[in-house]
């Protein structure tokens, strides 16, 4: 019985804990739950995504608990609203990991808040589930606890590349984005990839997202020649009016860039829907539409959704997968390993092929990044329907 | 010599061992809170704590400039952003390849906030208040945009791990009482600082910035020393907050950040170290608590300053100084002691004389004053009369040095005055009152009138800093100067009152105690009787002779004609900016023009 | 690229130019510069879309509620934040009063609108792509307002008895006073006018800039370099001065990008700023001891 002693030893440390602060020691129970950190941003400037993860993440421990939970245990989600404020984040680890006990912690999900957090919890020694897509999150040496459930940065722009220059076969283009992290980081990394695939980036600049008027800079763009517009922004005004202004100089490029291009507050912004023609966001192979329908597990995930009444209109299906994958990940995780860090490493480190809705997961003790190359595509925005997209033309089925 | 002393000393006693420990018993309640925390084990208190140690190491040099100087900086969130990219940036070796020790980096950053502390500070020397306010809101706008421009040094938007201190004060409790004793060292230099010359003359500056000058405080020098120290802690605050946030980007240095540093200040009360002190914890703490608020957490901040602002100005230091919620005696009667003012002329001066030949000034179409002439010789009272507009304040304000005349000559003894530095007139020994008095009315009577004293102090800033011998004597000399003053214009019983609770007429010879402390070779009265009963005229007027007598000259510009023959020696009168008349006393009440004009004979 | 910067320039110049005279009439009714200006801006296109856009309301009556809602704000500016400090306005607590009172309607918005940038409405539809579409509604329309609100101004102070009323508090308001001039009432008046003028502001830029509470602080400080530079309380001035930044913005925008036009912009105010304390135009004021 393993994992019973395991549990005893836990609460014998617990309740030494306890006796140093002067409190009664509680009794611990076989069915104590198991607490997991959370830290999504659900206010503030950048809270969309987080509030649609938050749609998964939320629906998966409600079924998880009400299924029995873990072995007897219920998931208990310990959740701190970042509000997109770094200095908010890193009290909310200290909280988590010192106070809280957390066995796991999930998020944060913007690349500022993730940076600051990710050391940290490293040194606490807590294991990380990370939804976020910066590269430098993971890295087996520094932080041998993180786990990436979602492809990274360069994966993405990777697709982005692969679609512009291999599917649309097109070998002079624009990259730009805003000034945040997110941006500027993408931005340095896909430049050089692309050359490396061989196309030419006549234009490349970093803009700040509440410039009005981007007419200059795609007036720069087209003088030097460009024949496709990659934008990296997470900002919906800032890639509709690239769309707009695209649009209104009557130029006949495809954008192909950001998941947010195709989000609905970027539609909201658009001065014609048909500005919304020729242009690709980024998603993932497991979640859009190929003829017409979705792939079998996303189907069955959309019909659960659907009884379950969670709203899909103004967010994006992916988000939602990913919230509900990371819960059923770290529900088999703690099924297989227990709570104990090392035990969860170990079993972390040997999970294969794990077939989740938004992704199929493999990590290795060598590679925390589990999210496969080949089903990081691109897709039309314009067929957005129940929070998802068509496949972008040119890829098979 | 003892019977002098003897009041001045009785009236200090209860102010004793209780009185300190009275002062005192907050300061040794935090320190002993921040020194026993970490027996509570919980470490989600040490982060909460060590935030609030570094916001307050910030906190401790913005409230000079916000709280002393009264100079509206929004923008100060900028100097954290500098310290925090410096420090990151050098102990990470993105700048020229060389990976600095976090210590030094820290050092480094430090510095870096004092140089640009005084760069946006420069503003604020000519600008007007709102300008200032700009400008650092601006300045901070722009830190961030090179912060993200400039990818080699910061990582641009990606931002750039923060260095771990190594031992003694490596992360968890080390790095706790690391923040802890910087804490705690900035709150005893900027509190010495506030106790200072330095800081009763910062207040004047925000209060009574004419009286200051008069008092021979230059805006400029003092500021920029301000800048430099609030700017260096900004940095060195900066250079710890990217330790503790492990890793920084831009998006760090928000908006609200700055306006929470602010409002932190602005809750504890202006001129106060331990209120905006608490102001800061508080601002640091409470949003861990009240989660439901959160995403109201600015509109709470900015609420909460509006009401600070309208409702109780002095903020949270007003509401713990009970001292000066004790009822004042009714009835007060001001008895001056002209005996003791050859205490405070300890040393005499040989006979000399301001000359005006021939001034003019202009307003515009308006000629204030129109070709005068007037020798004010020491040891003689001259007063200056004449109807309302006639020039008798712009005279006065002219030789002040607050108006550069347009033609004419002002001498010293033959020797020409700096024209428009009214900050230099305290050197000559010129001091002066005002018609409206200018008071600092937050501070005690007794630092109202040590600030007359301000150019003789031999201390330096970094001196009184760190609170070295000579500031230490400075301050006693100061302080025994002050009370001789206030003995003198019979005012002592009343030294610890906040100035703002005096009335009228004790106002006015708390201005002539504070015109004392400077010895003055030459004493300016504007109007110093308006509004005072007839026996404090008389005792006035007393007064005034007994100076004069001390080897003073005193012009006095008065409505009172009975003041004016009473103690004058000579008399002008001016007109329309001219000399209308000027001779004796007897001789003016018998000039025809005169008695016909204003006498009303 | 030509016809661009000029257009957008001097749009957005227009806009700033508005914003620079909301502080003006603000300043001169009470010598009081006030960190709401910005915030009219930023609702003139936030109810302007939430009106037009959320509730389907007709545009023209959009209009008119946006500017009463505007005049609202003034007033309450004005007894709310301003009138409680003036009587110690050498302490400048108006500074904090109306940055405080400021960023609690900038809250509120954010919390009960939106953070991100919405669309405003387009009220009068061009095709962009011919030649008209240079003067699209988002480059003429503020400048249009601009023109209206200056010889709207110059009407009231030249040629109405109220408006010379205005004047002299502006010049010196212990003797207009004296004279028997309802001091508190034309100041409440001034600040009304004041919110009209930054509504309007908003409103007319709303297009361009989108309804967002970004432009806040945007306007804030864009629109008061132009007061800064060309002298306080001078609306040719601001006007001027607007458009010229408008302009410089646009061009460097073209030529060199975004970042750098602001770092410049900055540059320039503090150096003239530092050089001539009073603005370019501005005569310097004697002092007051």
């Amino acid at each position: 019985m393993p994992i019973s002693r395991r549990q005893v030893l836990a609460g014998s440390a617990v309740s030494a804990a306890a006796l140093v602060q002067g409190f009664p020691a509680p009794a611990i129970a076989q069915n104590e739950p198991i607490k997991v950190g959370y830290l999504p941003a659900l206010t503030g400037p950048s809270s969309s995504t987080g509030v649609g993860i938050n749609r998964g993440v939320q629906l998966g421990v409600e079924v998880i608990n009400s299924a029995g939970g873990i072995n007897g245990r219920k998931i208990e989600l310990i959740s701190r609203d970042t509000q997109s404020d770094p200095t908010k984040a890193v009290n909310a680890v200290a909280e988590l990991t010192q106070r809280q006990k957390v066995s796991m912690i999930f998020g944060p999900v913007n690349s500022g808040e993730a940076l600051a957090a990710t050391p940290l919890i490293a040194r606490d020694k807590v294991p990380m589930l990370h939804p976020c897509w910066v590269d430098e999150l993971i890295d087996v040496k520094k932080y041998p606890m993180a786990y990436r459930i979602a492809p990274t940065n360069t994966q993405v722009g990777g697709g982005a590349n692969y679609y512009v220059v291999d599917v649309l076969k097109l070998k002079k283009v624009a990259v730009i984005s805003d000034t945040t992290g997110y941006g500027t980081a993408s931005v340095n990394t896909y430049v050089p990839m692309l050359k490396a695939k061989g196309a030419e980036v006549v234009y490349t600049n970093h803009i700040d997202a509440a410039n009005p008027d981007l007419k200059p800079e795609l007036l720069r763009m087209q003088a030097a020649g460009a024949q496709a517009i990659m934008p990296w922004s997470v900002n919906a005004g800032f890639l509709s009016r690239i769309c707009n202004t695209r649009g209104a100089m009557g130029w006949d490029v495809p954008i192909v860039g950001q998941t947010t291009l195709g989000s609905g507050q970027t539609k909201a912004l658009l001065e014609k829907p048909e500005y919304w023609n020729k242009v690709y966001s980024n998603n993932f192979r497991q979640v859009c539409y190929a003829n017409g329908k979705l792939p079998p597990r996303a189907q069955e995930f959309v019909e659960r959704l659907k009884k379950s009444k969670i709203e899909m209109g103004d967010t994006l299906l992916w988000w939602i997968a990913l919230g509900w994958d990371s819960a059923q990940m770290m529900a088999n995780v703690f099924k297989g390993a227990g709570t104990k860090n090392d035990d969860i490493v170990a079993y972390m480190n040997k999970i294969k092929a794990w077939p989740g809705v938004y992704g199929t997961v493999t990590w290795t003790p060598e590679q925390h990044n589990g999210f496969p190359d080949s089903e990081v595509v691109m897709c039309e925005v314009n067929s957005l329907k129940d929070g998802a997209f068509n496949l972008a033309p040119g890829y098979s089925a | 010599m003892t019977d002098a002393t003897s009041p001045i000393s009785a009236s200090k006693a209860p102010a004793g061992l209780l009185g300190r420990l009275e002062g005192s018993w907050s300061w040794i309640a935090l320190g002993l809170a921040g020194l026993l925390l970490p027996l509570l084990d919980d470490s989600y208190f040490g982060v909460i704590a060590q935030r609030a140690y570094i916001y307050w190491i910030l906190g401790a040099g913005l409230n000079l400039v916000v709280g002393y100087a009264g100079q509206i900086a929004i923008g100060w969130v900028a100097m954290l952003t500098l310290g925090a990219y410096t420090t990151a940036a050098l102990a990470a070796g993105r700048v020229g390849g060389v990976e600095w020790h976090p210590y030094l980096a820290l050092i480094a950053s430090g510095v870096m906030g004092a140089v640009f502390g005084v760069i946006v500070g420069l503003p604020a020397l000519r600008l007007r208040t709102f300008y200032f306010a700009m400008t650092t809101l601006g300045f901070a706008t722009i830190v961030t945009q090179v912060a993200l421009a400039w990818k080699d040094v910061t990582g641009g938007g990606v931002g750039t791990p923060g260095p771990v201190f190594p031992w003694p004060f490596d992360p968890g409790w080390g790095f706790y009482y690391f923040c802890f004793i910087l804490a705690a060292l900035a709150t005893w230099i900027t509190s010495n600082i506030g106790s200072s010359r330095y800081g009763r003359a910062l207040v004047a500056i925000r209060d009574a910035e004419v009286a200051a000058e008069a008092s021979g405080i230059a805006k400029p020098k003092l500021l920029i020393l301000i800048f430099l120290l609030a700017g260096g802690l900004g940095g060195v605050a900066g250079g710890l907050f990217s330790s503790l946030q492990s890793y920084i980007t831009p998006d760090a240095f928000t908006f609200e950040m700055s306006v929470l540093f602010f409002i932190g200040i602005l809750i504890g009360g202006r001129g106060s170290i331990l209120g905006p002190l608490l102001g800061t914890i508080i601002l640091t703490v409470l949003p861990e608590f009240a989660a439901p608020l959160v995403q109201w957490s600015t509109f709470l901040y900015a609420a909460l300053l509006l009401v600070i602002v309208l409702v109780i100005p002095g903020g949270i230091a007003d509401l713990l100084d009970y001292k000066n919620r004790r009822p004042l005696e009714q009835h007060r009667e001001i008895v001056p002691r002209p005996e003791l003012l050859s205490r405070i002329f300890d040393v005499k001066s040989g006979p000399s004389a301001i000359t005006l030949a021939n001034i003019a000034l202009h307003f515009g179409g308006v000629r204030a004053i129109d070709g005068l002439d007037l020798e004010i010789r020491s040891g003689e009272v001259h007063g200056l009369i004449g109807p309302n507009g006639s020039g008798k304040t712009t005279t006065l304000n002219v030789i002040s040095g607050y108006y550069r005349p347009n033609s004419g000559q002002l001498k010293l003894n033959g020797a020409e005055l700096p024209i428009n530095k009214p900050y230099a007139r305290a050197a000559y020994r010129i001091a002066r009152t005002f018609q409206t008095p200018r008071l600092v009315g937050g501070a005690s009577v007794l630092e109202n009138v040590m600030i007359g004293g301000t150019i003789d102090g031999s201390g330096t800033f970094a001196e009184s800093m760190l609170s070295l011998p000579r500031h230490r004597r400075d301050e006693k000399r100061l302080n025994e100067a002050a009370m001789r003053a206030l003995a003198t214009v019979g005012l002592e019983s009343l030294a610890d009152v906040r100035a703002d609770r005096l009335q009228h007429s004790e106002l006015r010879f708390m201005e002539i105690a504070r015109a004392l402390m400077l010895r003055p070779a030459f004493l300016l009265l504007d109007e110093p009787a308006a509004g005072l009963s007839a026996e404090e005229i008389r005792r006035l007027g007393a007064l005034i002779k007994a100076i004069s007598r001390e080897g003073t000259g005193v012009l006095l510009v008065e409505h009172h004609a009975d003041l004016i023959f009473d103690i004058c020696d000579r008399v002008t009168v001016l007109n329309l900016g001219k000399t209308l008349a000027a001779g004796t006393p007897a001789e003016i009440r018998s000039h025809r023009e005169v008695v016909s004009a204003y006498l009303g004979a | 690229m030509f016809a661009s910067i000029v257009s957008y320039g001097l749009a957005v110049g227009a806009v700033y130019a508005l914003i620079g005279i909301t502080y003006n009439v603000m300043f001169s009714a009470s010598r009081v510069f006030s960190f709401t200006a910005g915030m009219l801006g930023m609702l003139g296109g936030v109810l302007g879309a939430l009106f037009i856009n959320g509730l389907g309301m007709n545009a023209v009556l959009a209009f008119v509620l946006v500017m009463v809602a505007g005049a609202v704000l003034g007033l309450v500016t004005e007894i709310l934040t301003v009138r409680p400090v003036l009587k110690s306005i050498e302490q400048h607590l108006y500074v904090l009063s109306t940055l405080a009172f400021a960023l609690m309607i900038q809250q509120v918005t954010a919390i009960e609108y939106n953070t991100e940038p919405q669309p405003f409405p387009v009220l009068f539809p061009i095709d962009p792509n011919s030649w008209l579409g240079i003067v699209d509604q988002k480059f003429w329309l503020p400048v249009l307002a601009c023109i209206v609100t200056v010889l709207g101004l110059e009407f009231l102070y030249r040629c109405t008895l109220i408006g010379r009323a205005f004047l002299a508090i502006a010049e010196d308001s212990y003797a207009a006073r004296a004279l028997g001039l309802p001091e508190t009432r034309l100041r409440m008046a001034s600040y009304a006018i004041a919110g009209v003028i930054g509504a309007l502001a908003g409103f007319t830029g709303a297009q361009m800039l989108l309804a967002f509470i970004g432009n806040q602080a945007i306007l804030n400080f864009y629109g008061f370099v132009p007061v800064a530079l060309g002298g306080m309380g001078s609306n040719r001035g601001a006007v001027i001065g607007g458009l010229a930044l408008g302009l410089f913005q646009q061009a460097a925008n073209f030529l060199v990008g975004g970042i750098f036009a602001s770092v410049a912009v900055f540059a320039v105010f503090i150096i003239v700023l530092l050089l001539r304390p009073e603005g370019l135009a501005g005569a310097a004021a004697a002092r007051r001891v």
